[in-house]
């Protein structure tokens, strides 16, 4: 029966899949498809025909879906009976014109699949973890996929994806220093500034160099490295900067940390900005004309595959080190555990993930400056932190989800004047935005301090069977 | 000789007025430091707010009124947001109070970039202080000169309050130890409360001079400031007044000289620089007291 089941769920899921498939490739096609239908058998003097057509493809090079069908409609009406609209062309159409609601009904067919298969979770427990995490993931990403292209790569949706998913990033990283290993410290921008940098300087293309570094004819480096060794080259120098300042700052007690790394953070900002570093750095200007990515899918892999890298070192005979110096450092120390070098190794790894933080930083806002990479910044992500729990990673993935749709997204609405029945609402003007943010953030911080998970992380099978109390209900 | 003095002489004067302001603000941190072993980071945005106030009412009124109203309306922000911020942490990590300072100073600048638009405003000039005068060959204005010589008036007057008074007597027991004093019957809020009314005096005393030298006041132009006087008070070993007033004063003498030097980039990373090796070889600070760890 479970057998049954389970066979169901997945036959569930792949139709799923095949039918969603089949909706985003046809999308794609639907030029080739006008194209085809392009009457040559009729005289192609017909030149109202020929216009109706570009319009048809006009609309689909502009992505105005609606436009896009209302042209369609008209072209079919008129020309269709001459044209070979064949079985074939005409599921395709089909397929294109009722797009969003097939994609629904695949997502659908997927998720009543998905809920079929946890279900059967017993069963599935046995197989080995990892592959459980691999299967959410792939649904995960295929689901954000099917979204994106719903959406358009450039919606506020993406945009809260792309920004939430590099910040989730950072927040972990801040995290594994600050929660999970008790080091107070502020220099987290400093961090992803180099990695920002690091990652621009090489992968500006070679022949808009000369653009680039006008002031500075044309700068050092002349050659580009290909985006993923530079991501990871932008890690391994900010983690090498981490490695020079740990080695007298570790040595301070928490509050001194705090402010020790927070200075090194302005230096590295100063340092970035000097004229006379300006064939590498650019000076105190722009760097542009790099690499970036358009789908939002890019940021989520890189973000992804360097969480779950945090979550296994967190699992690690190391992590187990670095909580037990969070909790007590006498007694870590006093069972073997050298103080120094843990620290130092969480420092140096956190630096690493925010110096690649910063790279997609860079990538998702196109240019850099080194002016931007405040102290604010590090507090902002250190609030990020807060609010989703020291100590927990879905927290901080959660939260920094949430900062960034409510920041750029659902608080919008309170930086635009608003006149209700000729009256204007008082207070709504540029910036109240951000003040109730803050509000917000003090209330949760006042009174909420253990943020949203505390120090738990998410459980999916705890989320989906809740716990019996013990000792039953009291019914009276 | 005078050629080098004439060049010279202002970025000394500039320096030792500066020290000045960053003295005023850095006594707001090391004494709340003394005491509740905090880092006030919304220090800095206090004595921005103080700027701010001074702008706006002072093109209303008068200076006899608009001065002594924004001073008191500073004490009256840092006495707040002790009571909301930070009382109801007192018993939790200083971490979290920390980080509720934190939280203080975002909301803070976010709510005086509400308010300004984002845009920097114009100080006002004080009649007197921001007169030109000229001494042997280089022209500053009055607030130079008046900057040192009120802030020793001031430090002098704070730790007579110290030393000679029931209150300052509290405040050296509470930041001796925290909890015996508790139990000897001292109302700890009362001297917390009067320590960030101190404290936000100073900083609205040192904005007024350092504004009407550096005349645009934006919503983030304290976090540096603020930043810098905190680095004085680590520098002159935290706790201590007359260590932070020297701290600040070697800061702002050194950092005009490296912009005397034609390194003005690096004049804020040096005072980092300055506190890390402060911290590396000698912790304490300059006259601080000798921190025991207890396990």
């Amino acid at each position: 029966m479970k057998t049954a089941k389970i066979v169901l769920s997945l036959l569930l899921i792949i139709i799923a899949i095949a039918l969603v498939g089949y909706t985003l490739s046809s999308q794609g096609d639907l030029r080739d498809l006008v194209m085809r239908l392009d009457p040559q058998n009729l005289s192609s003097a017909d030149s109202r025909m020929l216009k109706a057509r570009d319009r048809v493809l006009d609309g689909l090079a502009e992505g105005d879906r609606v436009r896009d069908l209302r042209n369609l409609d008209r072209y079919l009406e008129d020309y269709g009976p001459q044209l070979a609209l064949d079985g074939e062309n005409g599921l395709e159409l089909f397929v294109y014109r009722n797009g969003p609601s097939l994609l629904a009904a695949g997502i659908a067919l997927a998720v009543i699949g998905a809920a079929l298969l946890v279900s059967q979770l017993d069963k599935l427990a046995k197989l080995r973890r990892p592959a459980i995490y691999l299967a959410l993931a792939a649904v995960l990403y295929a689901g954000v996929y099917i979204v994106e292209n719903i959406a358009g790569s450039s919606s506020m949706l993406m945009t809260v994806l792309k920004k939430g998913a590099i910040y989730a990033l950072i927040a972990v990283s801040m995290n594994l220093l600050n929660g999970f290993t008790g080091l107070f410290s502020l220099g987290q921008a400093g961090f992803m500034l180099v990695g920002a940098y690091t990652y621009a300087i090489f992968t500006i293309a070679t022949d808009s160099r000369a653009q680039v570094y006008q002031y500075y004819d044309g700068g050092l480096v002349q050659f580009a490295l290909p985006t993923l060794v530079a991501i990871v080259l932008a890690g391994l120098v900010a983690a090498f900067f981490a490695f020079l300042i740990g080695l007298p700052v570790l040595r301070l007690k928490s509050d001194y940390l705090a402010i020790a790394t927070l200075g090194f953070a302005e230096i590295i900002r100063a340092i970035f900005q000097y004229d006379g570093l300006g064939p590498i750095t650019n000076g105190s200007n722009l760097l542009r004309k790099f690499t970036t990515f358009d789908t939002v899918l890019f940021p989520f892999a890189v973000a992804g595959v360097c969480i779950a890298l945090i979550v296994m070192l967190i699992h690690s005979t190391y992590g187990r080190s670095f909580k037990a110096i969070r909790d007590d450092e006498v007694a870590a120390e006093a069972m073997g555990i050298n103080l120094f070098r843990h620290k130092q190794m969480s420092f140096v790894i956190s630096s690493f993930f925010a110096g690649v933080g910063g790279a997609l930083l860079a990538m998702y806002q196109t240019t850099v400056q080194a002016s931007a990479f405040k102290a604010s910044m590090t507090y902002e992500i250190l609030l990020i932190v807060v609010i989703g729990g020291m100590g927990s990673i879905t927290g901080s993935v959660l939260a920094s989800f949430l900062f960034v749709a409510s920041s750029e997204w659902w608080l919008r609405f309170l930086d635009n004047e608003l006149v209700i029945g000729g009256v204007q609402v008082p207070l709504l003007r540029s910036g109240f935005r951000m003040v109730v943010f803050s509000v917000v953030i003090m209330l949760m911080v006042l009174f909420y301090r253990r943020g949203i998970m505390g120090d738990k992380e998410f459980n999916l099978k705890r989320f989906l069977q809740p716990r019996v109390r013990k000792g039953g209900d009291v019914r009276g | 000789m005078t050629d080098f003095i004439g060049a010279n002489l202002p970025y000394l004067l500039g320096g030792i007025s500066v020290g000045g302001q960053y003295a005023l603000i850095a006594i707001g941190y090391t004494m709340v430091y003394g005491i509740l072993r905090l880092i006030n980071f919304a220090h800095g945005d206090i004595f921005t707010v103080a700027g701010f106030l001074m702008v706006y009412m002072s093109a209303t009124m008068p200076l006899a009124v608009s001065l002594p109203l924004t001073i008191a309306l500073t004490v009256l922000l840092g006495f707040l947001v002790e009571r909301a911020a930070y009382k109801p942490l007192r018993e939790a990590p200083r971490m979290s109070i920390m980080i509720s300072a934190i939280g203080v100073s975002y909301l803070l600048q976010n709510l005086m970039w509400y308010i300004t638009g984002g845009l920097a405003k114009q100080y006002p000039r004080l009649p007197w202080v921001s007169d030109s005068v000229t001494i042997f060959t280089a022209t500053t204005k009055v607030v130079t000169l008046v900057t040192p010589v009120l802030t020793l008036a001031l430090v002098i007057a704070l730790v007579q309050l110290i030393n000679h008074s029931r209150i300052g007597m509290a405040m050296r027991a509470v930041s001796k130890d925290f909890e015996t004093a508790k139990l000897m019957g001292i109302k700890i809020d009362r001297v917390i409360s009067i320590t960030f009314i101190i404290g936000s005096f100073l900083a609205a005393v040192g904005s007024a001079l350092y504004f009407t030298n550096y005349t645009a006041v934006t919503p983030t132009v304290g976090a540096m400031p603020g930043l810098k006087a905190f680095v004085a008070a680590v520098f002159g070993g935290i706790g201590s007044i007359p260590g932070a007033v020297i701290g600040a004063f070697i800061i702002g003498v050194s950092e005009n000289i490296i912009k005397a030097l034609g390194l003005t980039t690096f004049s804020d990373a040096f005072t980092f620089a300055l506190l890390i090796l402060i911290l590396i070889f000698k912790p304490t600070g300059l006259f601080g007291e000798a921190a025991t760890d207890k396990v």
